[in-house]
């Protein structure tokens, strides 16, 4: 009887833990969150309303820095560029998708300073043109971030090459 | 008087399906809990081929295990299937080394040639009229290609990666 009660009691302290750690995050998972939105406002339903298409663009224009710079080769699109532009290829690109995911994988972030992170991981696209094309790209890729008041936000975009021809 | 302790069969099948919640039961299921992390987390992960690329060889939405610990004390060979990691290993790719580190390969009219010497390459099934200039592969990177040349170049993922990126092989 004594023994389960200090089992109650370790799985309780380990359930406190537990809500203490969300209640309170770290910056390394505020970071990861501005990861999840982007995902979120970037993938496409099929049958998308225009309103939620609206919504999510305005919304992925809070995710950038002023100045952001973009250097993604397989797709011969780099740059510096500001939210508003960068929102809008977004959107551009989205009209092309009747659906579309994007997912990330293996978010490893590493702080270079207090206010900068450097966050390397993989971003899976897949999707369903609207001409029924069905789209698989998967990339490495490194972005690093920037504190600010508004929350952490992506200044730096670059796609890792994995297999050079 | 002799008494057999005989579990009622009922009482057996509650037992194991509900065991009781005793120290010595937590210390076992943490023991198999944690070797199963590390068996398919770090031995032998499981995985799903999504793709192509890699027909006939290996299926599209096949499943195989990576065995990980293959190059612990061996080097990647021409011809071995290998994955190879992004960012981590979440996603994979599943490819074939055609050529190692300082040698020079090329695809003529779909015929692979390490250091001007073609390669006889069974595992692939469809001809095909890739052509690829010569370049020399750097040093510890391999040269990877797909099984399956059936599409344009252009549309098939190969290169060359870094050794380093080279996490094991599938088990069959």
């Amino acid at each position: 009887m004594v023994k389960i009660r200090y089992i109650a009691a370790a799985v309780l302290l380990l359930l406190a833990i537990w809500a203490v750690i969300q209640l309170f995050p770290g910056e390394e998972k505020r970071v990861k969150k501005q990861f999840h939105l982007m995902a979120k406002w970037v993938s496409k339903e099929h049958g998308e309303h225009t309103v939620t298409m609206a919504y999510k663009t305005k919304s992925m224009e809070s995710l950038f820095y002023p100045k952001c710079e973009v250097n993604l080769p397989p797709y011969s699109f780099s740059g510096l560029f500001t939210p508003e532009e960068l929102a809008g290829y977004a959107s551009q690109g989205r009209l092309y998708f009747d659906d579309l995911q994007l997912r990330f994988y293996d978010l490893a972030v590493a702080f270079r300073d207090r206010g900068t992170a450097e966050v390397n991981f993989t971003a899976k696209l897949t999707g369903k043109t609207k001409n029924g094309e069905l789209v698989d790209e998967t990339h490495e890729l490194v972005c690093l971030l920037h504190k600010t008041e508004k929350g952490w936000l992506f200044g730096k975009i670059e796609v890792v090459e994995v297999l050079k021809r | 008087m002799v008494l057999a302790l005989v579990e009622e069969p009922s009482l057996a099948i509650r037992d194991f399906f509900f065991p009781r919640v005793t120290p010595r039961f937590l210390i076992r299921a943490s023991a198999v809990g944690l070797s199963a992390y590390l068996f398919f987390g770090h031995v032998f992960t499981p995985f799903l081929i999504k793709g192509q690329s890699m027909e006939p060889t290996h299926r599209d939405r096949s499943f195989n295990f990576c065995w990980r610990l293959k190059y612990l004390l061996t080097e990647p060979a021409r011809h071995d299937v290998v994955t190879v990691r992004f960012a981590g290993s979440s996603v994979m790719l599943l490819k074939r080394i055609v050529a190692l580190e300082g040698e020079k390969i090329e695809f003529r009219n779909g015929r692979l040639l390490v250091d001007d010497q073609e390669i006889e390459e069974p595992y692939v099934r469809n001809p095909c009229n890739w052509n690829l200039p010569p370049r020399i592969v750097e040093r510890g990177c391999v040269y990877l290609v797909g099984d399956n040349r059936t599409m344009p170049i252009e549309n098939h993922f190969l290169g060359q990666a870094s050794l380093k990126r080279i996490i094991g092989a599938p088990l069959w």
